[in-house]
């Protein structure tokens, strides 16, 4: 079994010589190798590919030249595995008469070491004997559904199609390299340059010369679905010109999904199609609903986060009847069951009264009480108007994420952005700090308000900022400055995310750290606005899961 | 001191308040800088690399008051044949390092980021693109780049096209290094020149691209005795100067200017006393902000930085008979093509020529290529008993670069090739 990596590599020449050929789809849990025999700055596919090609199941590997981290991993791979049929195939990034030439010659040399190095022999009655039974053109069609979505981008790994499907949406279009038929040509007095033809022909990837028609295709589609995914993987950087491109050229709603092929990122992934799904037109859900309380009926909001877990029961008239905060423990079912029986005691009901519960949060799913979940994103979109109508930006600092968010006059989220895996301008990075500055979690905001001296933290990545702040220490400097430093170092991150989805006032912040007076002093710095915040800002993701419960009670 | 510092502020404040309108501030800054340079030159530095420093200087300064006297390139692009049609080639990563000049490179880059492009994407594209989309940066009328090395290339040259509506002429440049390629890349490069006869109303002259390469060849030998020199002398430098040269070795070579200045360094190098510290051999970017890194490579008699690969990425002898092949084969065969190995050899034959005590692999924060392989040339060096370096950073945005860890590797690593006990770290 041979692997390949691009929809450009001819695959039927070796399926013509009795080989199975196997496109190498990894889902890995670590790139313990890859980081370590190449840098941890690779395209997180590559590094994927190393780690499965090492596991040695394939006779060998035939990569192409289509990016720099494939080019440096045949490096690696051919040092690693000298025994295995290691190649690279040089694609001309020019699909006209040399191009198609040039890449000839180049199969034919394929061919050739191949032959050597396993013994085996090609023929072209062979090779046409498949490219007969396959002769269709690379089927481009639009899809109906309900909900259509379009997956544009970088090659993605079928879990965004599985989660759409689950989610009753139609993949209406996959342009990405990994969503694409085939396209074999059939001349039968040239075989080979026809067949070459063919395959540089296919419909372009954005290593290609010849983009300009993708872009005529991509617009004329994305005119006709709901929304797009524009899929990108972690350090792969080439499709994000496209995507910046799209995003100010086409009118459809567009969510940015970037990907790491690791099997953790399943959960963010699932949570932000979930959000991107619930901010498209709204479709029908089901389940039964409890009859509730006798002479009032109550619903429940509960937000299961990586810090806290909140919960918020509300009756039929919209009025907040309690709500409660706790901190997330280890697992985060029973800190949900903690946080159930707290409210309910608080509100002095029983689990009966309650007609509905919807869940949201990180640990949404984990939550066996819950008679739905929602994404926090558009649960945030909720509670928000629900505190304040004119609010039209959130920012949202949770212990492992931030989120903006944008809502329209009714409420609706219409975009949002949210940091990548990184743990940069979050709750757990101020956590990590206060240590460092061995302060209380508490004071760090109250701490950097008594700053005196402005000092910049210029360091993205979050550990690198805490040892730019070892050595502030070391160097002398005062608590507060280093604090209000930190503050102003997350203010910068999320105006860079606030700026993602247009900065409209009102604006307001949400969860954990809009209860640090540092942070929410330098937002408001930087985006020269003032903030608003609700009493228990932690509460206002649980409250639009409350809401949500109540649109489903058919109370709204 | 103060006033320059002050300018720079006033400039990038205006290019954030007023983008449209602080083009012709950042070039007077530049003009201003440029005469600087000629009339009080740092003193410090050795005369050869003040010359440098100035010519850099005024290839940007000047050719960027005239849109139609320069294109923009990538570093790799072929400046030969602009030469020809007397256009200056001003190479994105070269304008982006200028450009950081004003401190504008943050600024910048965030914008880039904002509109969706890939944080993790080369800095000095970013710079270039935030730059553009900003309203800060000028175009001229036309541009070039090359498929070579670094995959951001085509993307942000058909992104600007887009954007700033600058024509360009994409060159792909084939990974093997065989005739069927340098045919291929020969007939791009006629049908470029014919471009540039249309753009510029110019007519070619193959003759002049032959004057040109001869003038290359020369150039390149005179460097390789330089960098012998510089192995055997002290010869003052900044860590930017050894930037210059890398830029000049691809934006002003087949210049009869840049020629004489090579030849001027050969002479008055040999002025400066015997170097008897450690050698460096400098692989990739230079970080040329970086606190720790100047302060251990400035004029320094202690470390002196002997060459660098990307300064002599091509090593061979040009064909001046057929010149578009010459130059086909000089851009496959940059070392920063094809395989790996074909790059661990070169650098091997320049260790070999040079005789460093040790090599310093810069990763700059974005290329894939250059990080993607480091590990590989440790192994390699470690064969040869050369100590390597790896050093992650970023060669214009401070902000990727952390000055603490780059201090403590750099220090831990000079400690270790002092007593002569290490292999890499």
């Amino acid at each position: 079994m041979l692997g390949y990596v691009c929809k450009y590599t001819p695959t039927e020449i070796f399926e013509s010589m009795g080989v199975e050929m196997k496109r190498i789809e990894p889902e890995v849990t670590s790139f313990t190798q890859a980081d370590m025999k190449m840098h941890p700055n690779i395209c997180s596919f590559t590094k994927g590919v190393l780690e499965e090609a090492l596991k040695g199941e394939y006779e060998g590997i035939i990569l192409t030249t289509c990016c720099d981290s494939i080019r440096r991993l045949y490096d690696v791979l051919k040092t690693e595995l000298p025994d295995k049929f290691i190649y690279i195939l040089d694609i001309p990034r020019i699909t006209k008469d040399a191009g198609i030439a040039l890449y000839e010659k180049r199969i034919r040399n394929l061919i050739k070491a191949y032959e050597e190095f396993s013994g085996k022999k090609f023929e072209e009655k062979k090779l046409e004997a498949i490219l007969e039974s396959r002769k269709e053109d690379e089927q481009i069609t639009l899809k109906e559904g309900e909900v259509k979505v379009g997956i544009l981008g970088a090659r993605a790994n079928d879990n965004i199609a599985k989660i759409l499907k689950k989610k009753g949406a139609t993949v209406a279009f996959d342009l990405t390299c990994t969503g694409l038929n085939r396209k074999c040509l059939l001349e039968k007095d040239q075989l080979l340059t026809g067949y070459t033809r063919g395959l540089l022909t296919q419909f372009p990837c954005l290593r290609m010369e010849q983009a300009a028609g993708r872009e005529e295709l991509i617009r004329r589609y994305s005119d006709s679905v709901d929304g797009v995914i524009y899929h990108t993987v972690q350090f792969c950087d080439n499709y994000s010109y496209e995507y910046a491109w799209l995003k100010q050229n086409i009118q459809v709603p567009m969510l940015l999904l970037e990907t790491d092929y690791t099997k953790q990122s399943y959960g963010q992934i699932l949570t932000r199609i979930e959000a991107f799904l619930e901010s498209l037109p709204v479709k029908s859900r089901e389940g039964k609903i409890r009859q509730g309380g006798k002479d009032r009926m109550y619903v429940m909001g509960i937000d299961s986060g990586s810090t806290s877990t909140n919960a918020v029961i509300m009756d039929q008239d919209r009025n907040i009847i309690a709500s409660s905060v706790i901190r997330t423990g280890a697992k985060s079912g029973e800190s949900a069951q903690r946080v159930l029986m707290e409210v309910l005691e608080k509100a002095g009901c029983t689990r009966e009264d309650i007609s509905w519960i919807v869940s949201t949060g990180y640990g949404r799913v984990s939550i066996p009480f819950a008679d739905e979940n929602v994404t926090e994103i558009s649960c945030h979109g909720k509670g928000a108007h629900y505190f304040n109508p004119r609010v039209r930006t959130i920012l949202d600092i949770g212990g492992q994420d931030s989120k903006a968010i944008r809502l329209n006059e009714a409420g609706e989220v219409t975009d949002f952005a949210m940091n990548d895996k990184c743990a940069a301008g979050t709750g757990r990075f101020l956590e990590m700090i206060a240590r460092t500055l061995e302060i209380d979690m508490d004071e760090l905001g109250p701490t950097a308000l008594q700053s005196t001296e402005e000092i910049e933290i210029t360091s993205m990545c979050s550990v690198f900022a805490e040892s730019e702040v070892i050595s502030l220490i070391a160097n002398n400097k005062e608590k507060p400055d280093i604090a209000n430093g930190i503050c102003r170092a997350i203010a910068n991150k999320a105006y860079s995310l606030l700026k993602r989805v247009g900065l409209e006032a009102e604006f307001m912040m949400t969860g954990g750290v809009a209860k640090n007076p540092g942070v929410v002093r330098a937002v408001e710095d930087k985006i020269q606005n003032s903030l608003y915040i609700c009493s228990e800002p932690e509460i206002v993701g649980a409250t639009g899961a409350a809401l949500y419960a109540l649109t489903k009670a058919g109370m709204k | 001191m103060q006033l320059v510092d002050k300018y720079i502020s006033y400039v990038k404040a205006e290019a954030i308040k007023n983008p449209e309108k602080s083009w012709n501030k950042i070039l007077f800054g530049f003009q201003a800088n440029k005469w600087r340079m000629k009339l009080i030159p740092n003193k410090n530095l050795a005369r050869g690399y003040q010359k440098l420093e100035q010519m850099m200087m005024s290839l940007v300064s000047d050719s960027l008051y005239r849109k139609e006297r320069y294109v923009w390139g990538n570093i790799f692009a072929p400046c030969e044949l602009m030469q020809c049609f007397d256009l200056a080639t001003l190479s994105i990563e070269c304008l982006a390092c200028y450009m950081s000049g004003y401190h504008l490179e943050d600024y910048f880059i965030d914008y880039a980021q904002d509109i969706g492009i890939a944080p993790t994407l080369c800095s000095y594209h970013k710079t270039f693109v935030g730059g553009v989309e900003s309203g800060v940066i000028r175009s001229p009328e036309y541009a070039v780049t090359t498929s070579l090395s670094c995959d951001g290339n085509l993307n942000t040259f058909r992104y600007l096209e887009k954007k700033a509506k600058v024509p360009f002429t994409f060159l792909d440049i084939p990974y093997e290094a065989d005739a069927a390629s340098v045919s291929y890349l020969a007939d791009q490069l006629r049908e470029f020149a014919k471009k540039l006869e249309q753009t510029t109303g110019k007519k070619f002259d193959e003759n002049r691209l032959r004057e040109t390469i001869v003038i290359e060849n020369e150039t390149r030998r005179e460097l390789k005795k330089f960098f012998e020199l510089q192995s055997r002398h002290f010869y003052p430098g900044e860590l930017i100067s050894h930037l210059y040269l890398m830029m000049g070795m691809h934006l002003l070579i087949g210049t009869q200017e840049f020629l004489d200045l090579i030849r001027f360094m050969n002479e008055d190098i040999k002025n400066y006393p015997l170097f008897e510290g450690k050698k460096i051999l400098w692989v990739h970017l230079m970080p040329f902000y970086q606190e720790s890194l100047k302060e251990c490579f400035g004029y320094s008699k202690k470390y002196q930085i002997v060459g660098c690969d990307m300064s002599l990425d091509y090593a061979k002898e040009m064909d001046v008979q057929k010149p578009f092949e010459a130059l086909a084969e000089k851009i496959i065969g940059n070392l920063f093509n094809g395989s790996y190995s074909t790059k661990a050899e070169d650098i091997e034959k320049l260790a070999d020529r040079l005789k460093p005590d040790a090599v310093i692999h810069f990763c700059h924060w974005g290329c894939k290529q250059a990080s993607g392989g480091s590990v590989l040339l440790k192994e390699r060096m470690q064969e040869r008993n050369i100590p390597m370096l790896i050093l992650d950073g970023d060669g214009v945005d401070k902000r990727n670069s952390h000055d603490g860890q780059i201090k403590t590797r750099l220090e831990a690593f000079l400690e270790m090739i002092e007593t002569g006990e290490g292999k890499s770290c």
